[in-house]
């Protein structure tokens, strides 16, 4: 309002009422001040006072603590065990988002045709995807139990008991065994993402192909993709920003374990707080999982922004 | 996606324009395909094996499970399994604490998430695009960058060990997701109604609570619909601030439980189903709101 004393006051009002049709005032902020509260005390702070308890060797009881400025960030290269946790964080990313988006187009692509029980179809698909993780992990901990878990009892079954293994404990299959059932429960929403926009595409556009003599594997290409490129951007964005938390799953079923074979980040992290009392560590390894997060997913959120921007 | 599971696990909804009817279903009858039904009905089967095993493992006394093996079909049926289950998994308590917990938090979020997305939707609250871009990059952020710090708060409000600490934690993980969604159906009422009610003499609060509110059923159930799946799976703020048995919620119980009937796989499947049938019902009965609000972005384009 500093123009407001060179202008009648008339105007002055002119300028106040126009002003406060222009910003919402007193009451949008009453309105946004809940939530806002809410989020700054219990995600935005909590955020940052991990990421300068990360510049310190707090233990995580102790009432104090130094600060060793980049000591935590410098030691984690030579942690074999981060190395391992990055490596299974990329391992799990790509395989739980490309198997998921891979299976869940074709299903829609099967789904969109000429099918009948579409809906239950629909509705089993993407059952496993309401499930408590927890659940999850206990119920395929049980399917791999090596001796009467489903899956050994049914490799011996069709007479491949020499394939029967103890999948969740021994090194080399543990990390492909956890990723089993998260792409088992992953696939359904790509599934219901990719039906909703086939279903949007018009039938037209198909029989003009046809009527030209393309292929079915021309439409595809030609008129299929290109008309998914927002759904492939949607369903992506979110894989990308659901995998990198993996916590969950791989804490029920295998503790990190066997030895540290299906450690991840989010999970080493918890046992470094939480079992080794190296809080300043562990918050340093969630700070450097969370900054890749918002990094990669930073054209998300702002698409998503300018989308609904006034 | 849950992750899936996490309070993330349910997907986020890119953009809404929630219908209060299931799009996808209501388009004309084709009939025929019965190649693509048959494999899709297959690959369908394969998809609920897992639990049609817990099934019928759950309802066989564990001899008949450990002679005949997990595939086969019961020789005997019993429901012993999941009155054991029920005592030895402190189900009662652990249903109750998850159900006042919901009862606690879901209302709650959906209402000041609705405000905030109100104000940012109709109000033309300042910095709103700044707000939004914060508020939206909490889809991003994991829990467990929160979790040291949160841990430290509650303590030191005495809230720890305890349901309705909780609920902090839980409103600010779901108010990204809500406000996404519960905004952008916002913006798509006109503001005619609203300059219209203004005239009237109504203001902000009336219109809100009178107009917007009602006027946005469709999208404040599916909003609440997921987050009460979301809520109701969460697991890890659930682990590590709380600690009793008597406060623990259906997850946490339910991998003690798993530690405990570890050897007794007739109990543990029966387990395994006290903890999923209610949220399996539920989705089978609310399907349509949850179909509906994930992929309203994607119809959109």
């Amino acid at each position: 309002m500093g123009t407001a004393t060179l202008e009648a006051p008339a105007v002055d009002a002119a300028v106040a009422r126009r002003r406060r049709r222009k910003y919402g005032g007193i009451h949008a902020w009453l309105f946004a001040l809940p939530a806002l509260a809410v989020y700054l005390i219990f995600l935005v702070y909590p955020a940052l006072s991990s990421l300068w308890f990360s510049f310190t060797d707090w233990d995580g009881l102790s009432p104090t603590y130094n600060v060793v400025g980049l000591e935590n960030y410098i030691n984690m290269p030579k942690d074999p065990v981060v190395i391992q946790a990055l490596i299974n964080n990329i391992i799990w990313t790509v395989i739980t988002i490309v198997f998921p988006v891979v299976i869940g187009l074709a299903l829609a692509i099967l789904l969109n045709g000429k099918v009948r029980g579409k809906p239950v179809l629909r509705l089993i698909f993407y059952t496993p995807a309401v499930l408590p993780l927890v659940a999850i992990a206990s119920i395929w901990g049980w399917l791999y139990n090596p001796d009467y878990g489903a899956i050994n009892s049914f490799l011996r079954l069709i007479g491949l008991g020499s394939l029967a293994q103890p999948w969740l404990g021994q090194d080399s299959t543990a990390l492909a065994a956890v990723m089993v059932p998260a792409i088992w429960l992953r696939v359904g929403f790509p599934m219901l993402l990719y039906l909703a926009a086939l279903q949007g595409i018009s039938q037209d556009m198909y029989e003009a192909a046809t009527v030209d003599g393309a292929t079915k594997s021309q439409q595809f290409w030609h008129i299929t993709m290109p008309s998914l490129r927002p759904a492939h951007y949607i369903v992506l964005a979110l894989s990308l920003i659901d995998s990198f938390k993996v916590f969950d799953l791989i804490y029920a079923m295998t503790y990190g374990g066997p030895g540290t074979a299906t450690q991840v980040m989010g999970t080493w992290m918890y046992f470094n707080v939480f079992q080794y009392y190296q809080a300043g560590y562990g918050t340093a390894i969630a700070v450097v999982i969370t900054i890749i997060a918002i990094a990669v997913s930073i054209p998300y959120v702002r698409s998503q922004t300018k989308e609904h921007a006034v | 996606m849950s992750s899936s599971a996490e309070v993330a696990p349910v997907a986020t909804l890119p953009d809404a324009h929630v219908a209060p009817s299931d799009e996808l279903s209501r388009e004309p009858k084709r009939k025929g395909g019965i190649g693509i039904t048959i494999v899709l009905t297959l690959v369908a089967l394969l998809w609920l094996s897992p639990l049609v095993l817990l099934v019928t493992t759950a309802l066989r006394p564990l001899s008949d499970f450990v002679a005949n093996g997990a595939l086969s079909w019961p020789q005997e049926w019993t429901l012993q399994n999941f009155a054991d289950a029920w005592g030895v998994g402190n189900f009662a308590t652990t249903y109750r604490n998850s159900l006042f917990l919901l009862i606690l938090k879901v209302p709650l979020g959906v209402l000041i998430s609705a405000m905030l997305a109100f104000a940012l939707a109709k109000l033309r609250l300042r910095f709103g695009t700044a707000i939004m871009f914060a508020v939206f990059l909490g889809l991003t952020i994991p829990i467990y960058i929160t979790i040291v710090p949160v841990f430290v708060l509650l303590r030191s409000f005495g809230a720890i060990d305890s349901i309705p600490g909780l609920v902090g934690p839980y409103l600010a993980f779901g108010i990204p997701f809500e406000v996404l969604v519960l905004q952008s159906f916002f913006r798509q009422l006109p503001d005619e109604l609203i300059e219209a009610a203004k005239m009237d003499g109504a203001g902000p609060w009336r219109i809100f609570f009178t107009l917007i509110l009602p006027l946005s059923t469709p999208a404040l159930v599916t909003v609440f619909i997921l987050d009460a799946v979301a809520t109701w799976n969460e697991f890890l703020f659930a682990l590590i601030l709380l600690s009793s048995d008597a406060n623990k919620t259906i997850p946490v119980g339910l991998l003690n439980f798993q530690g405990q009937f570890s050897n007794n796989n007739t109990g543990l499947a029966a387990g395994i189903l006290i903890a999923v049938v209610p949220i399996l019902i539920a989705y089978i009965f609310l399907q349509r709101w949850i179909v509906g609000g994930l992929t309203a972005g994607a119809t959109k384009g």
